[in-house]
């Protein structure tokens, strides 16, 4: 008897136990990514369309570009090409380029060749940007030129400096995060090295030191991760967001152990 | 309860009354029984005295109350809302429960402890327990705190009574009303009770006011007790408690509004003829949401919101049977689930507001057995054993929290401590009426939500910014306490001393590679387990009956802790004595002297940067009368509390803020 009381105590508690609900876990919704329409243009031969694409507008910065090209004739999409992208600044007395990166590979993934363009200023009155597109398909070379517009960020995603150890200009591109949180993201930044007006190599040779900070607070973050060089100029490290608001992501750029340059990027979210 | 008796903040021993309804008292426990205003009229007996002793300023707080029971101290941080702490042990040590039911503040700066949560109007008994007789209701190292409920009475014939209660403190320009109401038939009864505080800024013993010490709340109690059966009976309570503008000078904000809803359902029945003579089933659940807010301070750097809440729902079954002579035995089952979160919006102009979970969203689920086994083995000899076994499981619930914990490298928020408890109590007397009483047992507790998950919550008692870690693991203790009491008519007295070695002592470290969040502040404290710390002490007490019409009361407290590495430990209160000398003019008018004196306390902990506390001696009068006439009772109290209006604090007060300087109270209260 004795027993059985008991037992009922332990059953009614395991049923409280159990019964206390469930809890909501969040799933985050997977990104649909919604391209747009940036330009669109005929090659100097006039046999093949040229679609430019990106998820967004362009702006000064680190924009990942995918092109899409058809057969002018039969409208059919081609598969099978090697694409070069040069983007120009046209202003009043010089013209310029900018970094890129070239679709790595031959086969449109999706009917797309993806690279990217990192535009060093906006569109305006001080000149307007225009992306060449050299195609080389059956063994035919040509190119498109189309008209693209770049606007300037509500928060700049392109920083430079001037190298304290070689003296040549840098370029630093924002990359990730997109979508920042509270928590552990993934910070990706590229650098370039300014030749001269019309070579930017992409720069894998310097060490970053990341240290972010929230200038309202005055007060940092811990746990982060400096980026270290993964390819193509691309450096990936972690960064800590301890709560939203504005944040400053300094970043030391050294050669060897030698300062070369700083600069910080603001997110804000 | 038919005859309410005072055990007394001096409880000494066993209590024939008292036997039928509880376990076989242990020297553990010490409880506080406030009887109603219209039953205390009708009788006059010397436990009443007792009683009244400290319940003599009728305005007091719960808090109040409380903080004369000498294993009672309050960390202190603004006029209300202190946290309780027993002995020597910490406020997280500690199990606080509200008529067994357990609450989980909303506070993430702990402002909001359960005793807040209930008036002593609504207030039947305070029962502190200390060595393993807090094995029934919870796991603590040190001991539990659980306040009794007021129940609706019955009677033969449908009957209305109630008391009416103003009241007025001058320290703080405080007003006090309260409107107790019942209604009772033999078969059922209905109790309701309300009360408001309104408190301004105090004046402390310098005559300068306290800013950020005033408070304002109301109180509303429901009962409900409905006699199914001749034993059995269903009750239904209902709290409501919501506080506004409640200060807090040693913290860098206030409180905006507190918010408490409690609510329980219970069966009892009650019969000694059965083989289970109590039986008891509830199941009960509270919201509490509460929300800190620095409006009305002037000059700071950063405007912040930080709002909490917190959801407990729970069950507990509990029985007492006598399974042979002079035995008896209770159990208990218990489980609870418990819902935090709390965040902090930090405001700067022309910027996107900053925001964070300062309690990542989580959840407790607690289950635990417990029992108490009490054998008088023979007239001299009694033995006492408790134990408990209780599983809490600890999770973060939401993405959000998961992404923000794992900016300290944590991979995993769940965690699940087990935790055993149990202590034998031999009691024997061994000298004519001189009993001794010897325990010793283990115990544990789990880590707080803050201790485990707490983001950049900053502690203005020592200027740095804690972070919790979820890999701590529970504080196992040991203790031993041997208690010394004689007891006859005329004199009571009893001594007890008390050690504990607590393993995995939860305390934070300070990390310098970590940069503080909040501004000020000295830097960043990750929690993690210490090696151990010693917590020791002793209490004494003392009863003594002059004469029928003159009584004297004395308690002396004493509490010793240190670390691992010998530094003392903080918030640990010095040398305390309170006396008391109560006399009766007739069976009308009553008029108590009382004297505290506390030591001087310069063990403080240089690590927490705690500075010493000076000592002081304070003085109090009070006085009551009351007159009975055919309908009604009518009561007047009124005294001075710290006559010579010493400029003072308690070393458990934070921030250097001192105590209200002269206090003159008064009270009418009318029963009908």
């Amino acid at each position: 008897m004795k027993k059985y009381n008991w037992l009922t105590l332990w059953a009614l508690a395991l049923i409280a136990f159990f019964s206390t609900g469930c809890d909501s876990e969040d799933v985050a919704p997977m990104p649909t990514i919604n391209y747009q329409k940036i330009a669109e243009g005929q090659t100097e031969t006039a046999d093949i369309k040229v679609e430019v694409y990106s998820t967004d507008k362009l702006y000064t910065g680190y924009n990942p570009l995918h092109i899409a090209l058809f057969d002018a004739a039969s409208g059919k999409r081609i598969e099978q090409a090697s694409i070069k992208l040069q983007p120009m600044m046209h202003m009043m007395d010089k013209q310029h380029a900018a970094p890129v990166e070239n679709p790595a590979t031959d086969r449109a993934v999706d009917g797309l060749f993806s690279g990217a363009v990192v535009f060093t200023m906006p569109s305006g009155e001080m000149g307007s940007w225009t992306l060449v597109v050299e195609v080389e398909a059956d063994g035919r070379k040509t190119k498109a030129t189309v008209p693209v517009t770049v606007f300037e960020p509500a928060t700049s995603r392109l920083k430079s400096f001037v190298s304290k150890t070689d003296g040549a200009k840098y370029f630093v591109a924002y990359l990730q995060p997109q979508q920042p949180k509270v928590g552990v993201n993934d910070l990706e930044v590229a650098v370039y090295r300014v030749n001269n007006m019309m070579d930017f190599p992409a720069e894998s040779k310097l060490t970053l030191e990341l240290n972010p900070e929230m200038p309202a607070m005055g007060h940092g973050s811990p746990n982060n991760v400096n980026p270290v060089h993964q390819s193509g100029g691309h450096y990936i490290g972690k960064v800590n967001f301890t709560m939203t608001g504005l944040w400053h992501l300094h970043l030391t750029l050294k050669d060897g152990t030698e300062e070369a340059g700083k600069v910080y990027f603001e997110v804000n979210f | 309860m038919k005859t309410p008796i005072l055990i007394g903040t001096f409880a000494l021993a066993a209590l024939p009354a008292w036997a039928q309804l509880q376990p076989i008292p242990a020297d553990s426990i010490r409880t506080i029984l406030l009887q109603e205003v219209a039953i205390s009229t009708k009788r006059h007996n010397h436990q009443q005295h007792l009683q009244e002793f400290y319940t003599a300023n009728k305005a007091a707080t719960t808090e109040e109350l409380l903080s004369r029971m000498p294993e009672v101290s309050f960390i202190r941080r603004g006029s209300y809302g202190m946290e309780p702490t027993i002995r020597a042990y910490s406020a997280s040590q500690v199990s606080v429960t509200l008529d067994g039911m357990r609450i989980q503040g909303a506070c993430t700066d702990k402002m909001d402890p359960a005793t807040i949560y209930i008036e002593p109007l609504n207030l039947q008994s305070i029962e502190v327990q200390t060595a393993g007789g807090s094995a029934m209701q919870g796991t603590a190292i040190g001991g539990s705190l659980n306040m009794k409920l007021a129940e609706a009475e019955l009677a033969d014939e449908p009957k209305l009574s109630g008391a009416v209660s103003t009241g007025y403190q001058s320290a703080a320009n405080a007003v006090l009303g309260g409107l107790r109401l019942n209604y009772a038939t033999p078969v059922w009864g209905l109790r309701a009770s309300g009360t408001y505080r309104n408190a301004q800024n105090y004046r402390n013993g310098n005559g300068d006011k306290v800013l950020y010490s005033q408070y304002e709340k109301a109180n509303i109690a429901l009962n409900g007790k409905f006699l199914l059966q001749d034993d059995l009976i269903l009750k239904a309570d209902f709290i409501a408690d919501d506080g506004w503008n409640i200060g807090f000078p040693a913290l860098p904000m206030d409180v905006g509004t507190a918010k408490a809803r409690i609510g329980s359902l219970s069966l009892v029945r009650e019969n000694e003829e059965r083989r289970w003579t109590r039986l008891e089933a509830r199941l009960y659940a509270n919201r509490i949401a509460h929300s800190m807010d620095d409006s009305a301070r002037p000059d700071l750097p950063v405007r912040m919101d930080m709002p909490g809440l917190s959801r407990t729902s729970g069950l507990y079954v509990e029985g007492t049977t006598a399974p042979g002579a002079n035995q008896q035995l209770s159990v208990r089952a218990d489980a609870s689930a418990s819902y935090l979160e709390a965040s902090m919006t930090m405001y700067q102009e022309g910027q996107a507001p900053m925001f964070m979970l300062t309690w990542p969203n989580n959840r407790q689920l607690q289950s635990g057995v417990a029992a108490q086994y009490s054998w008088q083995v023979n007239a001299k000899t009694q033995l006492q054993l408790n134990s408990r076994l209780n599983v809490s499981d600890f999770s973060v619930t939401s993405r959000e929290g998961r992404d923000q914990m794992a900016v300290f490298g944590s991979t995993g928020t769940e965690r699940q401590f087990v935790i055993p408890a149990a202590t034998v109590q031999l009691s024997r007397m061994v000298y004519k009426k001189l009993k001794a009483s010897i325990s010793g047992g283990i115990n544990g507790r789990t880590p707080t939500a803050s201790e485990l998950y707490g983001f950049y919550l900053f502690s203005q008692f020592d200027g740095y910014d804690y972070v919790g870690n979820p890999d701590l693991k529970p504080e196992r203790g040991m203790q031993g306490e041997f208690t010394l009491s004689w007891q006859e008519p005329k004199v009571r007295v009893q001594a007890t001393a008390y050690a504990s070695k607590v393993e995995n002592y939860i305390v934070g470290a300070y990390k310098p590679e970590l940069s503080a969040m909040t501004m000020g502040a000295r830097g960043v404290k990750v929690y993690y387990n210490a090696p151990y710390a010693l917590l020791m002490g002793a209490e004494a007490s003392a009863v003594y009956n002059i004469n029928g019409y003159t009584q004297l009361v004395s308690t002396l407290k004493y509490s010793y802790g240190r670390d691992a590495a010998g530094e003392p430990l903080p918030m640990i209160a010095p040398l305390r004595h309170v006396s008391s000398l109560r006399k009766y003019f007739g069976d009308n008018l009553w008029v108590q002297g009382e004297t505290e004196i506390a030591a001087a306390q310069h063990r403080n902990s240089e690590s927490f940067g705690e500075q010493p506390t000076e000592p002081f001696m304070l003085w109090h009068l009070r006085a009551g009368y009351q007159k009975e006439t055919a309908r009604k009772v009518w009561q007047l109290n009124a005294g001075v509390e710290n006559i010579f209006n010493v400029n003072y604090r308690e070393h458990l007060d934070w921030g250097q803020i001192t105590r209200p300087g002269r206090n003159m109270f008064v009270q009418l209260s009318m029963g009908f």
